[in-house]
């Protein structure tokens, strides 16, 4: 066999896995969208007490939206810190293992710490509050590395020239990279919201019941979620799987959702931001 | 790293932070991985200390693992997580490279970021969905296929791990491969090789380490996954018979931890213990993102060129 | 006799027409000097010698490019076969992340062309003919990366070598080392045309005329002037080569 020939027998068996898993994808959106027939617009807006989803999606959301309330400013200012102010190559290198280490913490060991630190050291118990800390814990990375890649790709001129300026260096950082990285740092906040806005092991013992009376009116009070409430339904209750297909349709599409967003700012930025690659 | 160099690097950084107090905040905000990393260990293990002080080695090493009869043997469900997870590393390893390959050497550039996108959509997809779509396709499939009477097998939950730790290892090898310098590809190709030569003989000895540590990278999600895993594994803490059988039900840690915390009461045996199962994952996957970032940063040195 | 000749030689990269109707002739056994400002399409034109620019998205070509004769963009032509007869030599050096030996050996090995103890020989008599086996012979396993940028270069012109090719294309191989390691580069140039007809891009006018016995002069994709080196620096025929020569623009 000439290597001409090789070449075309293997490349066109690697294509085999590629294939494999875009036949994946789009069998489990089959999958989903054939439940399609379940949901109806009303439910979005009808109180769980009357077989609708309404508390779970708002509650989903107020804990999105909190988590990225922790974890995008702490998120930020440390991707900040590690490219632009960090001494020592090894500092760094520390605190960027660290920040490895805790993106690969199993999401159930979060939960474990959640629950030991938030819900019982901290006494806040089983509320908004400690779910918002914990799902933080885990968006933390993603938040961190997508910033310093946003952060490592403005070119250093733009700071250089407003440092020969006279501006202080926060000043030239406020000024010029972070309004350039914007985009790339925003993009990182999504997706690091699409990753939590299904996290179920991370709230299991720190935040989520199964019902309760209207929305939450403070922090410290549970809260209802989509992903949980599937979650508990199909394994401790022991309901069939077909009768969350709603919630599961719901919750894949506010995933979906806020990953094309993120995807759509990146490409379209990369764009307009000439001096990206 | 010395203690000297230590020192003068922590001297370093707070005569600078008495410059600027914005550097305080920040610098703050960065060590916050760490301490955060620091209190989980302190808290898990210290949680989970009174079970191992109470058990020592009989919590990894027992049989049985029965919470009703206060037994806490965790043999059977060590195995079946690293069951599970092999089981799920041999699909994803040939589907995630071979994809990760396919993208970088053959699609043309204007596919390539579809494709990548479409991946990255597959990571997204929360694992109680995968776990959803399991229940209703996945484990009727097998029992259909096997002639079994449930399709909550190991199997199962293998094939669920592995559609989810592809897209690691398609990402990080995906990026190793890309960063492989151009130079080498080039002077590969004028000496005459043909572009499957070059990737044998040239790319991939180079990229040898990264696709390691994509590959650490994917077994630490696997071994990690919870719930996907539990809504389809059958939980029954019993190593297979035999061992290698993934048609038998298997109870994989992040399973029992997720299930049974639930009715555990507060410090009593049964919660230590689980904390004990937490604190074991905590530190097999601290090992394994540590082993893949060491892995990675190795490489970096041999590879380079001569600027 | 014309070992390489291109004929009305078009190239485009998308809508950029780099290469505009090139006619050259190189002769064999010779030092071919193509000489020009940048981003005059120097690279480009050797690059099509050996068919490299196939490897650019966007590439058009059209003409001819002849090796010995044949073109070397009819179809069914073995490309692969193309590039071990035309070697090339980088303007910066890029040997492989492997052994000195390994380097010289890639390409008899990928083409079969010797195994064993005949693979050791061959790597030997290229190392040789790049003036570096002295200085390598007793660290052959060492990584590529322990020799400095000159060492580098050459062990990549041995690494060409290896595969027995008539043909040697440099492109500006000189441009990234200093003084000493370009004055024994140039002296190996002059070495290897007894054996090989080499084409070498430049823009430094001097190395040219130092180096070279024929000279092509190419401006804007175009080629202006070509001849003897000695005449075409002395007494251009065209006016633009007489400028660029006395250096009114560069």
């Amino acid at each position: 066999m000439t290597e001409t020939t090789k070449e075309r027998v293997v490349f066109f068996a690697l294509g085999v896995p590629m294939v494999m898993c875009l036949i994946a994808f789009f069998w489990i959106l089959a999958i989903l969208s054939s439940g399609a027939g379940t949901l109806n617009l009303s439910m979005l807006t009808t109180s769980a007490l009357q077989g609708g989803l309404f508390e779970m999606i708002v509650g989903t959301i107020y804990l999105l939206l909190g988590a990225a309330g922790v974890a995008g400013p702490i998120g930020v200012l440390a991707a900040v810190y590690l490219v632009e102010y960090a001494p020592s190559g090894k500092i760094t290198r520390i605190i960027d293992q660290a920040v490895n280490n805790l993106a690969g913490v199993p999401s159930i060991v979060i939960g474990l710490f959640g629950f030991a630190f938030f819900t019982t050291q901290l006494g806040l118990g089983r509320s908004l509050a400690a779910g918002w800390l914990t799902l933080s814990l885990m968006m933390l990375p993603i938040v961190i590395r997508g910033t310093e890649e946003a952060l490592k790709m403005v070119p250093p001129s733009f700071q250089e020239a407003s440092l020969a300026l006279g501006t202080t260096k926060w000043r030239a950082i406020t000024a010029t990279t972070l309004p350039s990285a914007a985009p790339g740092i925003v993009t990182s906040v999504i997706l690091g919201i699409a990753r939590v806005a299904g996290e179920t092991a991370a709230i299991l013992f720190t935040s989520c019941v199964l019902i309760t009376r209207g929305l939450p009116k403070s922090p410290f009070e549970p809260v209802m979620a989509l992903a949980y409430n599937m979650f508990v339904r199909i394994v401790a209750i022991g309901d069939p799987a077909e009768s969350v297909f709603g919630i599961a349709l719901v919750l894949f599409l506010i995933v979906a959702v806020f990953a094309i967003i993120a995807i759509v700012i990146r490409t379209y930025y990369r764009k307009r931001q000439p001096w990206l690659r | 790293m010395s203690k000297k160099s230590i020192r003068k690097t922590i001297l370093h950084i707070f005569s600078r932070i008495k410059e600027q107090p914005i550097e305080l905040v920040l610098f703050l905000c960065a060590s916050f991985s760490i301490v955060i990393l620091f209190l989980l260990l302190l808290f898990v293990a210290s949680e989970g200390a009174l079970a191992f002080s109470n058990f020592g080695l009989e919590l990894l090493i027992g049989q049985v693992w029965d919470t009703n009869a206060g037994l806490y043997g965790a043999f059977p469900l060590i195995f079946s997580s690293v069951m599970v997870s092999i089981g799920a590393l041999a699909i994803a390893i040939p589907l995630g490279l071979g994809t990760s390959i396919f993208i970088t050497e053959v699609v043309p550039f204007s596919i390539r970021d579809v494709i990548k996108s479409i991946i990255e959509l597959l990571a997204s997809i929360p694992s109680v969905i995968y776990g959803f779509i399991g229940i209703i396709f996945l484990v009727p499939a097998i029992a259909s296929v096997f002639g079994i009477t449930s399709g909550y097998t190991a199997l199962a939950a293998s094939l669920l791990l592995a559609i989810m730790a592809v897209p690691t290892i398609v990402g990080v090898s995906g990026e190793t491969l890309s960063a492989v310098p151009k130079d080498y590809k080039e002077a590969s190709l004028a000496l005459g090789a043909t572009k499957l030569q070059t990737l044998r003989h040239v790319i991939l000895p180079i990229a040898k380490s990264g696709i390691l540590a994509s590959v650490m990278l994917g077994f630490g999600r696997a071994v990690g996954e919870t719930v996907a895993v539990l809504m389809v594994a059958g939980n029954r803490a019993q190593v297979p018979m035999p061992p290698w059988n993934f048609l038998d039900p298997v109870y994989p840690i992040t399973s029992v931890i997720a299930m049974q915390m639930g009715e555990a009461s507060l410090y009593s045996a049964e919660y230590s213990a689980l904390f004990g199962l937490g604190l074991i994952l905590f530190i097999f996957t601290f090992i394994v993102n540590t082993t893949a970032d060491i892995v990675v940063r190795r490489d970096g040195k041999i590879g380079g060129r001569k600027k | 006799m014309a070992k390489v000749e291109t004929k009305n030689l078009n190239l485009w990269f998308k809508d950029n027409h780099v290469l505009k109707d090139v006619n050259l002739t190189i002769k064999e056994n010779a030092v071919t000097a193509v000489m020009g400002p940048s981003g005059c399409g120097k690279s480009t034109l050797i690059r099509a010698m050996n068919r490299m620019n196939d490897v650019i998205s966007g590439c058009r070509v059209t003409g001819e490019v002849y090796v010995d004769g044949k073109n070397v963009y009819e179809d069914g032509t073995n490309v692969y076969d193309l590039r071990r007869r035309v070697g090339m030599v980088f303007q910066r050096p890029n040997p492989f992340p492997k052994s000195i030996f390994e380097n010289v050996a890639f390409g008899p090995k990928i083409h079969k062309i010797a195994n064993g103890k005949k693979l050791e020989e061959v790597v030997e008599k290229s190392l040789r003919g790049a003036a570096l086996w002295d200085e390598v012979k007793d660290r052959l396993n060492d990584t590529a990366f322990s020799l400095s940028g000159g060492q580098q270069q050459r062990l990549c012109i041995a690494r060409a070598l290896a595969v027995e090719p008539e043909v040697i294309l440099m492109d500006e191989p000189c441009s990234a080392l200093d003084p000493a390691s370009t004055a024994r580069i140039e002296m190996l140039i002059r070495e290897l045309s007894e054996k090989y007809t080499v084409i070498i891009v430049t823009h430094n006018l001097q190395q040219a005329a130092r180096v070279s016995d024929f000279t092509a002069f190419l401006y804007v994709g175009e080629l202006i002037e070509y001849g003897e080196t000695e005449k075409l620096f002395e007494d251009p025929k065209s006016e633009l080569t007489e400028k660029y020569i006395t250096g009114k623009f560069g």
